[in-house]
């Protein structure tokens, strides 16, 4: 038997895994692309549609608070959890609080917990029969106390947001602490004896050293974000109203509840053309930025 | 290393000859097996009689065996509809009459069962049991009992204690609000955060009580409007009953359970929940809060035309698919199945553990919780009308939900409300196709 030449031994070996990927992410993705130019009714497919389902969805409301909800909780992500988790590995990496393993067990410790196992928690400390709103009827002698934030058009995704901030912030904390226990110490002790400000030991060693990791962190937070689901699903179902919908609920219902297999695989393909925009957009601004730093 | 491959092999493949030896066994010993699905939770005590049923089909029919896959809630239909995606369902199946498992009933999948159930079957059960399924019009299953899905439960205790009595009229009952509030109760306890329970236990039934079931089929059809009075009278009814504060504070943010929840723990006079409620009640509560405990209709409604109608709707039963009629030996076995559980023997059964069954017994002769006491006089003292979201499509219906629940934290309004619902009706809605 003749001896393979390098190049398709390469071609051979990878051959294995490029049809898992093409099998279980780009058949998919086309399939749905198909679909989402498909109308269904009753359980079948009754046409093709050309662009009417992408019209239906851009033009439906609930589609646009979903997409909204979405951003809101990308911003939360990429601007609240990153930041807050390098302040956080930051604080313990110092050592500037005393117990930093106490401290890093007890931020870590919502990651692990199910998000709808904290979806029910939370609801049972604030519902109209929670201990939260038991407690300020008892104190306040007024029976009729709700958290009126709840059924408000505008802040009702704040709890959504501070739930996930809470959550997932502990995750990014760990990933920046173990990035930061690579920068050997004697970089910040030298920092420090040259008389360089805290400030400019973050600007100009910590996120530099960090750049990579902040990216990789960014990427995941802005994919997590945009197919937020059971969080949410289990915590508010999308409501009151739809003042909680997010594109991920909007899809599973159009697909599962309502069986339009069409209109789900549009939102769907427009998820994954926001992901791909989206994170190539992060992918221009990191390269910007490492061009800075160097 | 090519040793333990070799033993991994061998093994995996003597292991399934011995599975595949084993299924040989059971269907040589002439025993005739059919895979079942079963949207049912054995270990809840909602379905103590399912399994008393189960074990007696198995002890008169030793040579039917069924192999039973359990799943409950959404869990249920999320894999029944991956099964049906790829035509492979079981033998027998948990089916609805109305658009819930459409997915096996409105693709071909499920057998229609009429020409397998003959007249003498049919006299002995309630005649709503035998109403067209599907949009073929059609039987896919025989449905066991009804769910009936509007129910006031009160707290005459409380009531007594207040000094009143159940409100024969909407009038009387807003009436209650400021003696009831007084003393520091709620009126009444029911759990929108779904936001289905309002259409589901409310709406039908005041849909019912203005326009008869002849109005809500004609609306469907496109031979009446949602713009018409019953549809807005009945929408105003909820928008009274939020505008006088009769719902507990926080109704659009409270779930069942909780709503449940309040009312078991007497902060409130009234529940509005379905009857099948009863079974849980008479497993939490004492006696003594039970036997207090009345279970009656919505009182009258300005200028209704019809009376103390509660809504009900065929439960859900078992289903036989499509596949099976090609193997003579299954389906006369899934046949006696689904007789069996419907039929005489399995109503009787059931009927020890509290369902009120749509074949017709004596249910007098069976002695039941006092709850279950309650649902079998319930029953049989009020007319049934229908369940709205059973006869309209599911994303039109979603759309309304929410409408009403915005309408409940006071944005919107029911003619508004019942325009826009008209509108995707008229554009979408299967009934008007």
């Amino acid at each position: 038997m003749p001896r393979l030449n390098k190049r398709s031994s390469y071609f051979v070996l990878l051959l294995p895994a490029f049809i898992i990927y093409l099998a279980i992410i780009i058949f998919p993705i086309f399939m749905s692309l198909g679909l989402s130019f498909t109308e269904w009714r009753r359980f079948r497919m009754t046409g093709f549609i050309g662009l009417q389902n992408y019209a239906d969805i851009l033009s439906d409301p609930v589609f646009h608070r979903s997409l909204w909800n979405n951003i809101q909780i990308m911003l939360i992500s990429v601007l609240g959890q990153i930041p807050l988790g390098i302040l956080l590995a930051y604080l313990l990496h110092r050592k500037w609080v005393k117990g930093t393993k106490f401290f890093e067990f007890m931020i870590f410790l919502p990651i692990t917990i199910s998000s709808v196992v904290i979806a029910l928690l939370w609801n049972r400390v604030f519902s109209p029969v929670g201990i939260y709103t038991t407690f300020v009827r008892m104190i306040t002698s007024n029976p009729d106390y709700v958290v009126k934030i709840f059924e408000s058009e505008k802040y009702a995704m704040l709890p959504v947001l501070v739930v996930l901030l809470w959550q997932h912030t502990s995750l990014y904390m760990v990933i920046f602490l173990a990035n930061l226990q690579r920068i050997p110490n004697s970089v910040f002790e030298a920092a420090v004896i040259d008389g360089a400000k805290e400030s400019t030991i973050i600007t100009k060693i910590v996120l530099p050293a960090l750049s990579p990791v902040i990216f990789t962190c960014s990427v995941l937070a802005i994919s997590g974000s945009l197919k937020s689901f059971d969080l949410v699903y289990a915590m508010t179902a999308g409501g009151p109203v739809n003042y909680t919908y997010v594109m991920a609920l909007y899809l599973y219902q159009h697909t599962f509840t309502f069986h339009n297999y069409g209109k789900g695989s549009a939102v769907s393909i427009i998820i994954v053309i926001l992901s791909v925009g989206l994170i190539s957009l992060v992918r221009g601004i990191y390269a910007k930025a490492q061009k800075k730093f160097e | 290393m090519k040793k333990i491959a070799l033993f991994a092999l061998v093994l995996v493949l003597s292991m399934s000859f011995a599975t595949a030896a084993g299924t040989k066994e059971a269907a040589k010993d002439g025993k005739v097996i059919l895979t079942a699905y079963m949207q049912i939770d054995p270990a809840n005590d909602q379905y103590a009689g399912h399994n008393a049923v189960m074990a007696a089909f198995a002890e008169k029919y030793p040579n039917i065996q069924l192999d039973i896959e359990y799943a409950s809630g959404e869990a249920f239909h999320q894999k029944f509809q991956s099964m049906a995606a790829s035509k492979k369902i079981p033998d027998v199946f948990t089916c609805y009459g109305g658009a819930r498992t459409a997915y096996v009933t409105e693709t071909g999948l499920a057998l229609d069962i009429s020409p397998y159930i003959d007249d003498a079957f049919k006299a002995q059960f309630a005649s709503a049991t035998w109403l067209p399924q599907g949009s073929a019009g059609v039987l896919y299953m025989i449905p066991p009992s009804f769910a009936v899905c509007h129910s006031i439960y009160a707290n005459t205790a409380i009531l007594n204690k207040l000094g009143l009595r159940y409100p024969e009229t909407f009038e009387e009952l807003v009436a209650q609000i400021p003696t009831i509030r007084a003393a520091g109760y709620y009126p009444m306890s029911m759990g929108n955060k779904d936001p289905w329970v309002v259409n589901s236990w409310l709406l039908g039934t005041f849909i019912e009580r203005f326009g008869g079931r002849e109005w809500i089929l004609k609306a469907a059809k496109g031979e009446a409007s949602f713009t018409d009075e019953p549809f807005v009278k009945a929408l105003e009814v909820i928008q009274a009953m939020s505008k006088e504060g009769l719902f507990s504070p926080g109704v659009n943010q409270m779930s069942n359970t909780e709503a449940d929840q309040e009312f078991y723990q007497q902060k409130s006079v009234y529940l509005i929940d379905a009857a099948w409620r009863t079974s849980a009640m008479d497993s939490q509560l004492p006696e003594a809060q039970r036997k207090a405990i009345d279970m009656r209709v919505f009182p009258a409604l300005p200028g209704e035309k019809y009376h103390n109608t509660s809504s009900a709707t065929a439960s859900e039963g078992f289903g036989i698919a499509k596949a099976v009629e090609k193997d003579q030996a299954k389906l006369d076995a899934a046949l006696a199945f689904i007789k069996f559980y419907a039929g005489e023997e399995g109503a009787s059964i059931r009927a020890q553990f509290g369902e009120v069954p749509s074949y017709n017994l004596d249910l007098n002769k069976f002695s039941v919780d006092v709850m279950q006491g309650k649902f079998v006089e319930f029953s049989a003292t009020y007319p049934m009308g229908y369940v709205f979201d059973s006869i309209m499509d599911g994303e039109g219906v979603n759309l309304l939900n929410t409408d009403i629940q915005a309408m409940m934290m006071g944005s919107g309004n029911p003619k508004d409300i019942a325009a826009k619902y008209e509108a995707w009706v008229a554009k979408n809605d299967s009934n008007r196709d």
